[in-house]
């Protein structure tokens, strides 16, 4: 159990999928590997999805935010030459100058093109602003709930006995636990601050439905022959799960990054809205500028609505590329469903049958 | 199982008060303290005693027995703003949560079961397509906002429905027609937000599912056979594409009391969730711990309801256990 | 009636019999695809006699399951089907069954043509007992259920199945041979006259295969049926077949009686077919697959399709599609200009193979 923890949970941290952070460190053999796996893994899949159109949405809107974060970036560092590019302007209080009328609705002007709220903020800045935030934040947890689902999963499935049981024990009971209510009490209780840690508080209990399936893979995988003949042939556990066995189980993992990750959207800015997250500043979470126009009545207020109604498209919009991204994905590993129409003999379709009863 | 659940939760939640550094315990002590410097120490142990069932003097192997006992008999320790019991605070509350959810899954679960068979049976129409889209599309949409949109539109600008609360004013609660009218139009928006951003999963999935079945070999023989359409749709196809989608009833029931807490904060509808986001903004901390200890408890008691059932109507789960894939 | 279709691949139809009850003629599937139109079923031809079991033997894909399904107009979906499927339930009635209505389909179906289905796992409804689908099909033709159940308790009973037991079972209880049993029981309640089984034993064991090829012949006499066994294991079927139909790329190329396909095959294919397939008897040096693939049905080869693999093949095999011709008796029918070179040309591993013991 220890050596497969210590590779796998190495990049918990990190950025990149764990599976590249070995590359450099083992000889060549096995690094041409990894490239063919990649090369399998995400290569192939990442072709064949781009010819899906929901797949190609999802990409560009995802993308789209990831460029609003660089510009909230370059526009608030401090980082040599960066300082003085300024894209977008950070808001202040009182940025459309008067005193008396703060609100200044949208597409009115160029530089406030979504319009100000009460205290003058203007709501585009603060959208773009808040974007390197929630993309940290979605992108912890999201990393985070794969990574533990992954290591249980895998570690549960292929070991089996008395580690299955208590790993499968505790499985069940994190799954059974309600999220959100055990995330507000956490968060009031913690207190986070840093997106990176926020992230992954937001979905803490959701690695434990990931880490059933995959159970449930690794177990049916693990009596297909070849992974049969790689323990025949002395090779060790936790290079089957490498090698063998997180490949096909990649299809699962995609799907669940991608929904955690708008879970984390969709709990973070819950939390911001109401509050229960502290918040520093607007920078932190689209929920926070929702907040701000809340607590002004924007909500009663028809004049005021679109300040509650910018920032909600703003995450409507993301959370819709990364739902786009998943049903892609789901139909990039589903071939039954790709095959329907094509006319081929079903035949083909039998082993799936077989791997989708199971699930 | 379940039980076993429920006390690791009630556990998590003893650490979470006492153990905790600038927890709850402390936090109470030194608010007391502050407040009433006339105290004595006993005195102020009482009255965190009290609320919190925690006594701070005792050791934590003492605390941790006499806050379970405590628990087991039912004692959920007191509010500190409200000056009922945090328990009978929850046996008045907890019903509405439960009332809205029941019409909110009911809702969800007819309109995305349906919606999903028919886009499955028309695959590749411009009605599969279009439903396709907009079910992604609403599922994309946090419950929250679809909350607040339904309140601007319905309730600010048509006045088509009640803003906020549980019944009308002028109604008496009792067993009256009047009362259950007015509570169901009351609980219509917030059932609503649910409905609205949740059926487009159980739809897509229920599409999934059939499309699937339709492809399968025992459809076919069955057509061969000369059963009617109606039979097949019915025993067939939609039998064996809903059993599998008994689990994600299971995770909505959990996320629905999670999902409670700020959506009946938004309607101001006085059920479990209100009351636990009322308990954080108060720092309430006897009912926070409480209601969600009950919050536990029910969605515990939830899917383990639904967990019998499904052994019940999946033959293939009935022996066995859920758990084994072959 | 057989060359109204004037495709330049139009055989005559092979050897005709005496008193078929079913009767194919042309008959053709077809799938439009992107890259071209996939025949997976070219003109074939030929009857079914009445109380006979009729072996049809091929490689994988080489359109067998196609064959079967177009004898109960059940092929799948975007597939067409062409051609005239005649079934004559007794000598003087026939029966277009590709021009009935709708309803007299329903009725055709498993009351008159069922099938057995390849892959019995798949044919149960998962979650349903085995015994709803008997009821359910009983009911939906208006049978007489009680007296339905009485049959298929008989039935499951000759099959050495215990009636109440699998009656009362879910699919997945039964192990694989027992669902198969319950399957043939299911495909024969309604007491048709024609079973079409399409390698009904696919995914079993060799013992259970054996079991089940015995207690098909019981059945046969005992129900009067006539019996298109569709298999691609050809000495599986050789002892149990009255006659052997050989198809290969979705067509006919030899039919005869079975023993005189096993002793003199006429047609290359049917020759090397038998070489490659594995026997007890015969040393694993002398198995001999047959060289090349199968061909794709969206390109299938001009002239005789076989010519690309065929060690007999000239030129006129490659510019003509060969007719239907009778070999060493009038019953055995081969599509090969050269057949009488097979035998010297493709030898036998070791004489006789197994059929004749």
């Amino acid at each position: 159990m220890s050596p497969t923890n210590d590779e796998t949970g190495k990049s918990t941290d990190g950025g990149t999928s764990e599976l590249f952070s070995f590359e450099a460190t083992e000889e060549v053999t096995t690094s041409q590997q990894y490239r063919e796996f990649a090369y399998e893994a995400f290569y192939l899949p990442a072709r064949e999805a781009w010819r899906d159109w929901r797949m190609k949405v999802g990409i560009l809107l995802i993308l789209g935010y990831v460029l609003m974060g660089l510009i909230a970036w370059v526009s608030s560092s401090n980082f040599a030459f960066l300082s003085s590019v300024t894209i977008v302007e950070t808001p202040s209080a009182n940025q459309f100058g008067g005193f008396e009328y703060n609100d200044q609705g949208p597409f009115q002007s160029l530089a406030y093109p979504l319009g100000t709220d009460g205290l003058g903020h203007d709501i585009f800045g603060m959208i773009v602003h808040a974007t390197p935030a929630m993309l940290k934040m979605t992108f912890a947890g999201g990393v985070y709930v794969v990574v533990v689902a992954t290591i249980v999963g895998t570690v549960s499935g292929y070991k089996g006995g008395l580690t299955d049981s208590i790993l499968t024990t505790i499985s069940d009971i994190v799954m059974t636990i309600p999220g959100l209510p055990l995330v507000i009490v956490l968060a009031v209780m913690i207190d986070p601050r840093n997106p990176w840690v926020v992230g992954p508080l937001l979905v803490i209990g959701w690695w434990a439905g990931l880490a059933r399936t995959i159970r449930a893979q690794v177990l049916t995988i693990r009596e297909h022959s070849y992974v049969e003949a790689s323990r025949t042939m002395g090779i060790s556990t936790p290079r089957i799960i490498q090698k063998d066995i997180l490949p096909n189980l990649m299809p699962y993992i995609m799907v669940n990054f991608v929904m955690s990750s708008r879970q984390v959207i969709f709990n973070g800015v819950g939390l911001y809205f109401l509050g229960i997250l502290a918040h520093g500043s607007y920078a932190d979470n689209w929920g926070v500028a929702m907040q701000f126009a809340y607590q002004q009545g924007a909500l009663f207020n028809p004049d005021y609505t679109y300040q509650l109604l910018m920032p909600m498209f703003a995450i409507v919009g993301l959370s819709f590329g990364l739902i786009l991204c998943s049903q892609g994905t789901d139909r990039l590993f589903n071939p039954r469903v790709r095959q329907r129409g094509t006319g081929k003999t079903k035949n083909e379709d039998k082993d799936e049958e077989v791997t989708s009863t199971i699930t | 199982m379940a039980l076993f659940t429920v006390w690791a939760v009630a556990t998590l939640t003893f650490a979470m008060i006492r153990a905790m550094p600038g927890g709850p315990v402390e936090r109470m002590v030194q608010e007391i303290a502050t407040q009433n410097p006339a105290m004595s120490r006993r005195e102020i142990n009482a009255m965190v005693e009290q609320r919190l069932s925690i006594d701070p003097d005792e050791t934590l192997t003492e605390a941790y027995i006499s806050y379970m006992s405590g628990l087991a008999r039912g004692d959920l320790g007191e509010s500190t703003f409200y000056s009922d019991s945090v328990a009978e605070i929850i046996i008045q509350s907890l019903p509405w949560t439960a009332f809205v959810m029941s019409i909110s899954i009911l809702g969800m679960f007819i309109l995305g079961i349906g919606l999903g068979a028919l886009m499955a049976y028309k695959e590749g129409s411009t009605f599969d397509v279009g439903s396709s889209v907009v079910a992604i599309f609403l599922s994309s949409v946090p419950y929250y906002i679809a909350a607040i949109a339904l309140i601007y539109v319905l309730a600010l600008e048509w006045s088509v429905f009640p803003l906020s609360g549980r019944y009308a004013r002028d109604v008496t609660p009792g067993f009256s027609l009047e009362f259950m009218a007015s509570a169901l139009y009351h609980a219509t928006l917030p059932a609503a937000s649910f409905i609205i951003t949740a059926w487009g999963g159980f739809a897509l999935g229920m599409r999934g599912n059939s499309i699937q079945v339709l492809g399968q070999d025992y459809i076919r023989v069955a057509r061969l056979r000369g059963l009617s359409d109606r039979r097949i749709a019915l025993r067939y196809v939609g039998r064996n594409a809903i059993l599998p989608m008994w689990t994600s009833f299971l995770i909505i029931i959990g996320f629905m009391f999670g999902a409670s807490i700020i959506l009946e904060e938004i309607f101001s509808y006085r059920g479990i969730g209100f009351y636990m986001f009322d308990s954080i903004d108060r720092r309430d901390y006897p009912v926070m711990m409480g209601t969600f200890l009950v919050i536990t408890v029910s969605v515990v008691i939830s899917v383990l309801i639904a967990d019998l059932t499904y052994g019940k109507i999946d033959p293939r789960v009935s022996e066995g256990g859920k758990d084994e894939s072959y | 009636m057989s060359s109204q279709e004037s495709t330049q691949r139009s055989k005559p139809a092979s050897y005709t019999t005496p008193d078929p009850i079913v009767e194919i003629r042309d008959a053709e599937v077809y799938f439009e695809m992107d890259r071209g139109v996939s025949r997976v079923l070219d003109n074939v031809s030929v009857d079914i006699e009445r109380n006979e079991i009729l072996g049809v033997v091929g490689e994988s894909g080489s359109g067998k399951s196609m064959l079967a399904s177009a004898m109960l107009d059940a092929v799948v979906d975007p597939g067409i089907l062409e051609g005239t499927i005649t079934y004559r339930p007794d000598s003087e009635t026939a029966i277009d069954v590709l021009s009935v209505s709708k309803d007299e389909l329903r009725k055709l179906r498993w009351e008159e043509i069922s099938m057995v289905f390849q892959g019995a796992m798949s044919s149960f409804n998962p979650t349903m007992k085995v015994g709803g689908h008997f009821e359910e099909t009983l009911k939906a033709h208006d049978y007489d259920v009680g007296e339905g159940m009485e049959r298929a308790r008989e039935l499951l009973a000759d099959l050495y199945l215990q009636p109440e037991r699998v009656l009362e079972s879910f699919p997945h209880e039964l192990s694989g041979g027992m669902q198969q049993r319950a399957l043939i029981a299911l495909s024969v309640v309604l007491e048709p006259n024609v079973l079409v089984m399409d390698e009904p034993t696919a995914a079993l064991d060799l013992l259970m295969q054996r079991s089940i090829l015995s207690l098909l012949e019981t059945l046969k006499e005992k129900y009067e049926l006539s019996i298109v066994f569709i298999t691609h294991d050809l000495p599986l079927i050789a002892e149990l077949a009255d006659r052997l139909a050989v198809m290969y790329a979705f067509e006919l190329v030899e039919i005869g009686p079975s023993e005189e396909i096993l002793r003199d095959a006429a047609h290359p294919y049917t020759r090397s077919l038998l070489n490659s397939t594995p026997n007890l008897d015969a040393p694993l040096s002398e198995m001999k697959a047959i060289e090349g693939a199968a061909p794709d049905p969206v390109n299938v080869p001009d002239g005789c399709s076989y010519h690309p693999r065929c060690p007999l093949a000239d030129e006129e095999c490659v510019a003509e599609d060969p007719d239907w011709r009778p070999t060493f008796t009038d019953e055995h029918q081969v599509g090969c200009f050269h057949w009488d070179q097979a035998a010297d040309a493709i030898p036998f591993n070791i004489d006789n193979q197994g059929g004749e013991r």
